[in-house]
């Protein structure tokens, strides 16, 4: 007999309908983690507060008042219909409102996906418009949403994109990755394109390149969430539990990475993917935690202090770090992240009080899994390095050169995904008179008095 | 197209697919529950749930404690009930193998191989 507690209540018992495996569950009192023994009795002697009957007279009777006959021969809940193509006809007024009320949008104003629009869009790829390019879904165990390059197009449409964007859409689509995966931890998410297409598109890289400044950013990282509302599903309360939300949610801190003013290989590449390559890469994590200024001495005492629930950091880096972090002596930059994971120590004793450590990591380490079954012998002022693994640190190099910082997340890289596999052969879609923001001023010879690299150094690879 | 001052446009809505997600298997990576590509899905299949017992008095109880932070700490306190207020249920406390989201066939196989009436699996949220 499962218990859960009673916030969530609705969502398991609509969802063992759905399934179609009904189940006898008891409701103990929100929430369990982080209460006293001394509450967690309360709850057990108490009453489910869903039902105001006491907890363990429903535990006691799920287990053995016999099973119905719904129970003994259950069945899932009716596949939903497939949805029309088109909607009925009406007034933009109307559309527009249809679209706010549903929950299709992301409480901005769209632009409507019309039959000539989606069509202009779907010119932004060679690929059918019939072609199933994923499923999606915000949870882990509901109804994955199928969608086709046309279904995409039409969100890129709602988020104001051009057909030069739609391979960029596309490829974000074909990671299947929702922007917001459903957790009441509230995730925030991550996206950076590298290769060429971040200058064919216009895409910012450089001053203010996470700012609204900047179109292709703009779109690009509002689609992904458009196609996580729709194809994922996603309903606030109902199955998307995020106890905050999440404001990275709007626009995925879109962004190209600043190849051009990096002394270090791009991220892609180090990835596998060659440079002449365009890729978008994503990253899934919790928040921007700080900015610092100094490179990898503070990099790393920065991360020995954040407790986590995952091991992984991701450094979002201007060029100017990138030529300290040179300068320092590091050629790549895996070089930095091995030294930043090994010189990134606090005491066990420390490292167990975190509330996510004693929370998650420590049954972990009762099971025996390993690296915490070893961190759990340590004794208390032994030194243990909470990111396990240099492959559990990213660095991106992104900005302008106006400020030597670099910001802290605790991203972990999920995917890296191709992008020209979207795009047309015949070249990317462009209008006749692309359409640009301002772009960033820079002063007059581009340099700014900054050297262009850091003494003695030039961009190797990890294999060097 | 605009006709009467009424526009036609698309449903933006993905389709119904039939494919779920589910928990991973016991030999998956853990981080696979967070990548689509990798976790198990398929479609649904109806289970029953297993008979009833007539009553608890005399039986054996596992307590599942499934990975959520306060899980073992609620599942102890529940073995103390038990203990206060049903003496004669034998409980027995394991924790889940794996994380909140993996299967552990073996757990189960040892549930009914060695006596195991019933089994509480706690705390899910």
């Amino acid at each position: 007999m499962p218990l859960v507690t009673a916030r969530f209540a609705d969502f398991v018992e609509r969802d063992a309908r759905t399934r179609g495996t009904p189940l006898r569950f008891g409701f103990p009192p929100y929430p369990v983690v982080g209460m006293s023994r001394a509450v967690l009795r309360q709850y057990i002697e108490g009453n489910d507060p869903i039902t105001v009957k006491p907890l363990m007279e429903e535990v006691i009777e799920g287990l053995t008042s016999p099973l119905t006959e719904g129970e003994k021969h259950p069945t899932p809940a009716p596949r939903k219909p497939q949805r029309p193509r088109l909607l009925a006809a009406d007034s933009a007024e109307n559309l527009h409102r249809q679209f706010m009320e549903n929950g299709w949008t992301d409480g901005l104003p769209i632009v409507l996906p019309t039959e000539n629009r989606v069509a202009e869009m779907l010119a932004g790829t060679d690929h059918a418009p019939d072609e199933i390019v994923g499923r999606m879904c915000v949870t882990t165990h509901q109804e994955r949403l199928e969608y086709t390059v046309e279904k995409v197009a039409a969100i890129a449409v709602m988020a104001g994109a051009r057909p030069e964007h739609f391979p960029v859409i596309l490829a974000l689509a074909a990671s299947q990755e929702p922007s917001m995966p459903s957790s009441t931890t509230s995730w925030g998410r991550m996206m950076i394109v590298n290769g060429p297409i971040r200058n064919e598109i216009g895409m910012n890289c450089g001053v203010a390149a996470l700012s609204p400044f900047n179109f292709a950013n703009s779109v690009i990282g509002r689609a992904w969430t458009l196609m996580s509302i729709n194809f994922g599903d996603a309903r606030a309360g109902e199955n998307f539990m995020a106890t905050f939300g999440h404001s990275l949610n709007y626009n995925n801190m879109c962004c190209g990475e600043n190849e051009e003013m990096s002394v270090f290989e791009p991220f892609h590449v180090q990835k596998g993917f060659r440079p002449d390559e365009s890729v978008v890469s994503l990253f899934r994590g919790w928040n921007v935690l700080n900015f610092g200024i100094g490179v990898a001495k503070e990099m790393a005492h920065v991360i020995s202090t954040f407790g986590s629930m995952g091991t992984s950091v991701t450094f979002v880096v201007d060029p100017l770090v990138a030529k300290n972090l040179r300068a320092e002596g590091f050629r790549t930059k895996q070089e930095a992240c091995k030294w930043i994971v090994e010189n990134s120590t606090l005491p066990a004793g420390h490292y167990w009080k975190g509330e996510m450590q004693a929370g998650f990591a420590a049954g972990l380490a009762k099971q025996g899994i390993e690296p915490f079954a070893s961190l759990a012998k340590l004794p208390k002022d032994a030194p243990i390095a909470p990111r396990h693994s240099p492959n559990d640190i990213n660095i991106v190099v992104v900005g302008g050169e106006t400020n030597p910082m670099w910001i802290t997340t605790d991203f972990a890289h999920t995917q890296s995904v191709s992008i020209d596999k979207w795009r047309p052969k015949g070249g990317l879609k462009r209008d006749a008179k692309p359409l640009r923001m301002p772009e960033p001023v820079i002063c007059k010879d581009g340099l700014c008095g900054i050297p262009e690299t850091a003494p003695n150094a030039e961009p190797v690879t990890a294999a060097d | 197209m605009e006709e009467n001052g009424k526009l036609t446009v698309l449903d933006p809505h993905g389709q119904p697919s039939g494919i779920f997600g589910r928990r991973l298997d016991a030999q998956s990576n853990p981080r696979a529950i967070l990548d689509p590509r990798e976790q198990p899905s398929g479609e649904l299949k109806s289970i029953s749930m297993a008979p009833r017992l007539a009553a608890l008095d005399g039986k054996t109880v596992y307590l599942v404690e499934t990975g959520f932070a306060g899980s073992f700490e609620f599942m102890q306190e529940l073995q103390e009930w038990f203990s206060r207020n049903m003496p004669s249920v034998k409980t027995v406390i394991r924790h889940k193998r794996g994380t909140m989201f993996t299967d552990d066939p073996e757990l189960w196989k040892e549930i009914k191989s060695s006596g195991g009436d019933a089994a509480i699996l706690g705390v899910g949220g």
